[in-house]
């Protein structure tokens, strides 16, 4: 408190000469400021650069502005890539929502020794190699894999089930990957509610699911479109998930864009790619933020 | 607050955990499988383990991945804390710029990252290796420790410097003396996680690895795409026992810098 107020009064007396001062306080900032700038920034503008450019039959980049990478990128084989990509994250999306709001609101309602163990549980993952964890359901799901061995033990099927390389496992997968995230951005919105609204709510006669679909669900979909962000970004990125699971039977952005860059050795167009998926991120990113923003303003009103 | 959970809750808990960590006990189970394929289990054997201390490939990329990862985590380490403990003293403005720059990379779908990296580090002519791997890892860790030592920042008490300062302790005394010894389990934590996601990660390092410095992870997954051996299995559990090592030994860290801690 002391400090904050001195601040100010210092703040005050350095008024008239706001700028320099201002300067003086940021300046060690811009080295971090320059470091992103440098590795993040640049980069970012250069793929953007390079989606307009050309390349020689080695696969070198030639600095001959052209919109054929776009004109191919609006071909409808890719647009399909695009639409499969989206889907995919769009679905962990709501997979991940739809396990694990009642495994985030459950663990926010356990008593504390007992949510600790299970916060513990749930972030450990984070720790685990992602390779290892997709590499279990090869082992579960595959032909010879565990859960085929078991049903065929039981006597409920007597040819395995084809699980491997369809559309859903690279779904299961990439949801069982970034699930973690989604019902950590939930659990801390429900932990925040005020637990005098659910009172009121039952004191005023509201049910069980009355309460939860009044009151909680509303007040929490900031941990929701949150939650939402944090696995829709990756999802779109986690080509190594649909190598192994989807055996490449559905081509996602991700593989295609791996696959320009290593064998195709077509850089500008894995760079339109690049561009496009990034689009797509800031796009659902502004829906979100959009999202939480108006939620927030409509409950202070 | 009391408690409220009812017996369906409880159980639906108690699948999703179940769910969560079979796949992991799965490829640690397998490892110790006498027969090279999943379709039987044929009895307990280390062979596979054998095996992987003889393959020089995957000891040489280990090697590489334990460098990149700790190189990683003190970049990482310095440069998170720099800008947090910065963060302290910049206008609301900045910090708020400091803060957008360092979702940055997390914004960033890892393809993108790293397909862009790719090219402009080709683009310098950077050589390809421990430098451009140490350089992209450390864009995704930073932030990692930036949050996790400004949240601790936060609870300290403000008049704690306040008084150094008034005591005559000069601003970097007191951030030397004071700050990073209050901060410093953050600090190890973070610099932890680093170790650990730079180890695991597999997109990024396949665009940055040089002829001759291949990560573990893009090793392992090439190995993963040829085909299912016990070999990966055993691989991947010892890589897991390395991590819980780790995790082990920071909350051996933590328990240990807690009573001394002032705040």
């Amino acid at each position: 408190m002391k400090g904050g107020i001195s601040a100010k009064a210092g703040g005050a007396g350095g008024a008239k000469r706001g700028g320099l001062e201002a300067l003086r306080q940021n300046v060690l900032a811009f080295p971090i400021l320059a470091w992103f700038g440098l590795f993040v920034g640049i980069p970012m503008v250069y793929v953007v650069v390079v989606s307009f450019l050309t390349r020689d039959d080695l696969g070198n980049i030639v600095w001959q502005f052209t919109l054929d990478n776009y004109r191919r990128i609006a071909d409808p084989v890719y647009l399909r890539i695009f639409a499969n990509s989206f889907l995919l994250a769009f679905l962990t999306g709501v997979v991940t929502l739809l396990v694990g709001y009642p495994v985030a609101y459950t663990t926010a309602r356990l008593e504390p020794k007992r949510r600790n163990l299970a916060i513990g549980l749930i972030i450990l993952p984070f720790w685990i190699s992602s390779l290892l964890r997709t590499y279990g359901w090869v082992i579960l799901l595959g032909n010879w894999g565990i859960i085929n061995n078991v049903l065929t033990a039981l006597g409920l099927i007597d040819q395995p089930l084809q699980l491997m390389y369809k559309f859903g496992t690279t779904l299961v997968g990439t949801a069982y990957m970034l699930i973690p995230f989604m019902i950590i951005a939930i659990y801390n919105s429900v932990d925040k509610l005020d637990k005098s609204l659910l009172e009121a709510s039952y004191d005023l006669g509201a049910g069980r699911w009355q309460t939860f679909f009044k009151i909680v669900l509303p007040l929490t979909i900031p941990g929701i479109a949150g939650g939402f962000t944090l696995v829709f970004i990756p999802a779109l990125g986690l080509y190594f998930i649909s190598d192994l699971l989807g055996g490449g039977q559905t081509v996602f952005l991700g593989n295609l864009i791996h696959t320009l860059v290593n064998r195709g050795r077509n850089r500008p167009l894995a760079a339109a790619f690049s561009v496009g998926m990034i689009v797509m991120v800031i796009l659902v990113v502004a829906i979100c933020s959009r999202v939480t923003r108006s939620k927030r303003e409509g409950f202070l009103l | 607050m009391k408690a409220r959970v009812n017996r369906w809750q409880i159980i639906y808990l108690s699948v999703f955990f179940v769910v969560l960590y079979l796949p992991v006990l799965s490829v640690i189970l397998y490892s110790f499988n006498a027969n090279a394929s999943t379709a039987k289990w044929t009895g307990w054997t280390l062979d596979w383990y054998r095996q992987l201390f003889n393959d020089r490939v995957i000891g040489q990329a280990f090697v590489i991945s334990i460098e990149v990862a700790v190189l990683t985590a003190i970049v990482s380490a310095v440069l998170g804390t720099a800008a947090a403990v910065i963060s302290l003293s910049l206008t609301e403005r900045m910090k708020k710029a400091v803060q957008w720059v360092m979702l940055l990379p997390l914004l960033v779908p890892e393809v993108a990252l790293g397909v862009s990296l790719l090219m402009f580090f080709n683009a310098l002519r950077l050589p390809f290796g421990h430098l451009t791997l140490v350089l992209s890892h450390s864009l995704f860790c930073v932030p990692y420790v930036y949050v996790m030592v400004r949240l601790r920042l936060a609870e300290i008490d403000r008049e704690i410097i306040e008084s150094a300062r008034d005591l005559g302790a000069t601003k970097w005394q007191a951030i030397r003396t004071i700050v990073l010894p209050l901060v410093m389990p953050s600090i190890i934590t973070s610099a932890l996680l680093a170790i650990a996601m730079s180890l695991d990660d597999v997109v990024i390092s396949t665009y940055m690895s040089g002829p001759r410095a291949t990560t573990l992870p893009v090793h392992i997954f090439s190995m993963m795409r040829v085909g299912v051996t016990p070999k990966v299995n055993a691989l991947c559990t010892l890589i897991l026992l390395g991590t819980f090592l780790i995790i082990g030994l920071n909350q051996f860290v933590n328990i240990k810098s807690k009573p001394k801690g002032v705040v």
